[in-house]
């Protein structure tokens, strides 16, 4: 017991320094009427000078922070800004205006079966896999065990992808994902709720591990009961904007209610 | 030290994509990686069946005169028409991973140019049947492929920046390179066309590194300095420009994806 209140102590000194703080962050994508997807369109429309664009705005303004030690979920409707909002943290697009300050070396994306290749074989996947997650072969010539243990697939690296089930690809994903040590920054991507249901609670089980091993965590989902039973807190984003940051309890329960409208 | 690292992994995601392309383009056919090989025999054959007797008089030995010309062609096509279109394929990719989206060009890249080591396992069998000694001077054809890979590196990146925005550059491209071939001297002695295309083959980049090419190897000569320093500017040249233009347009290629 004395080690938890010595653990909110270091919380409440670890809320000092925020991890990812996110400033007046607007994404305006200048987007074409009815855009021209060749050559000769837009060629055609050069010399008629009906370059018509339309302003979108994917973020209007949306500020925020996550403190370090901190697991906020972020919740909206599918267009709603999330995955903009993602993308600008991760650094793969930069924002029209406002900052986003992280420090990107610590964070970790955590996604499922990216680039995987029906074609390859479970193993041949693995590192492939591995390499875009971004871990060294060294890593995963020491993991490999590890990671075909944990997602139950014995028997079955030297078969091509193809011919495997869905369920046996997400847990592939899901045990090469999580397979790194506990990264300072993670960032979740839809990746709870994987496979059968007891390979759900082992993932859940890992995630977990994951969030409490300290690393400050944004879990990105458009379940609410995920981030409800994560999250310290909760960012709520709809139409590129910041609807509601808070308890998680109390945005997803504001969230509910706007969807069953 | 952490730069270093990077690198390091940056040249391992490299080496599993390619051997995804590789693994990917030869598990469906029968022959495998032998095509790879054969390929570039079965076209020299016919185009030797043909050729041979029109340009006996100005090229002696033309199944290797056409073969040079051919396996450097088809890298620099191969590797450019597979790069146009790297963006648009590994679209899903490329939103959800850290590194740099130049590694996705320097695969396709990278993948064209294993398959012409592969085309020079045939060639160097082709180089004993017919009869080619060993000269000292094909030991510059290493400096020749790498300037055919910046060069077809920088091609690479404004062709698949391009592709992004207009989805018929594919289709002119293709224009652009039977257009191409054909000022490539690749099949025929470019000592007989006369006149301003005469000019234009021989500022033509991948002529100059076939012609340097088929001196060091077939008659032992060395490329002259002028040549060497075209070679050099081409490569370096459309490379710098190539990745240029790419690092200005990622962010809007990312919007656009």
């Amino acid at each position: 017991m004395a080690g938890n209140s010595g653990k909110a102590e270091e919380k409440e000194q670890a809320k000092q320094e925020a991890e990812i703080r996110v400033e007046h962050v607007t994404m305006q994508f200048r987007r074409a009427k009815d855009e021209a997807s060749s050559l000769k369109e837009f060629l055609v429309r050069a010399v008629r000078r009906q370059h018509k664009y339309e302003k979108f705005k994917a973020l209007d303004d949306v500020s925020f922070t996550v403190e370090k030690g901190e697991v906020a979920g972020l919740i909206g409707t599918n267009g709603s800004g999330k995955s903009t909002m993602l993308k600008i943290i991760s650094g793969a697009l930069i924002p029209t205006s406002g900052r986003v300050t992280v420090d990107r070396s610590k964070v970790q994306l955590l996604t499922l079966g990216t680039g995987f290749d029906p074609e390859l074989t479970g193993r041949e996947n693995v590192y492939l896999n591995g390499a875009l997650i971004g871990y060294t072969k060294e890593f995963l010539d020491q993991k490999y065990r590890d990671i075909v243990n944990f997602a139950e697939l014995e028997g079955f690296m030297e078969e091509k992808v193809r011919n495997f089930s869905s369920g046996m690809v997400s847990r592939l994903g899901f045990a090469i994902a999580t397979a790194q040590d506990v990264p300072e920054i993670l960032i979740l991507d839809e990746v709870l709720s994987v496979g059968d249901m007891f390979f759900r609670q082992k993932s859940e089980a890992r995630i977990r591990e994951m969030i409490h091993g300290g690393s400050t965590v944004l879990i990105v989902s458009h379940s609410t009961a995920v981030i409800r039973n994560n999250c310290t807190k909760a960012v709520w984003i709809e139409k590129g904007r910041l609807r509601a940051v808070g308890d998680p309890r109390e945005v997803c329960g504001a969230y509910e209610k706007l969807k069953d409208v | 030290m952490a730069d270093s690292k990077q690198k390091k992994q940056y040249a391992f995601v490299v080496r599993q994509l390619t051997a995804r392309e590789l693994k990917r383009k030869y598990t469906r056919s029968f022959l495998g990686i032998f095509w790879s090989v054969l390929n570039p025999l079965l076209s020299m054959a016919v185009l030797s069946l043909i050729f041979s007797q029109l340009f006996r008089r100005s090229i002696e030995n033309y199944p290797i005169y056409y073969l040079t010309g051919y396996i450097l062609w088809q890298t620099f096509t191969g590797a450019t028409t597979a790069a146009l279109t790297t963006l648009v394929d590994n679209k899903m990719l490329l939103l959800k991973v850290k590194f740099p989206m130049e590694l996705f060009v320097v695969t396709r890249v990278y993948t064209a140019l294993i398959n012409l080591g592969y085309f020079l396992i045939a060639y160097a069998v082709m180089l004993m049947v017919f009869g080619v000694t060993p000269k000292w001077t094909m030991l510059f054809s290493p400096l020749i492929i790498f300037c055919l890979f910046l060069f077809s590196l920088g091609m690479s990146y404004i062709l698949a920046a391009a592709y992004v925005f207009f989805g018929d550059i594919k289709h002119l491209y293709t224009v652009i390179l039977t257009l191409w071939m054909y000022c490539s001297a690749i099949f025929y002695p470019a000592e007989q066309l006369q006149g301003p295309i005469q000019l234009v083959i021989r500022n033509n980049p991948l002529f100059i590194l076939i012609n340097c090419l088929r001196k060091a190897v077939m008659y032992g000569e060395l490329p002259l300095p002028l040549e060497i320093a075209q070679m050099l500017l081409w490569g370096f040249g459309v490379y710098l420009i190539g990745s240029y233009i790419f690092r200005r347009s990622k962010n809007k290629i990312m919007q656009r994806i």
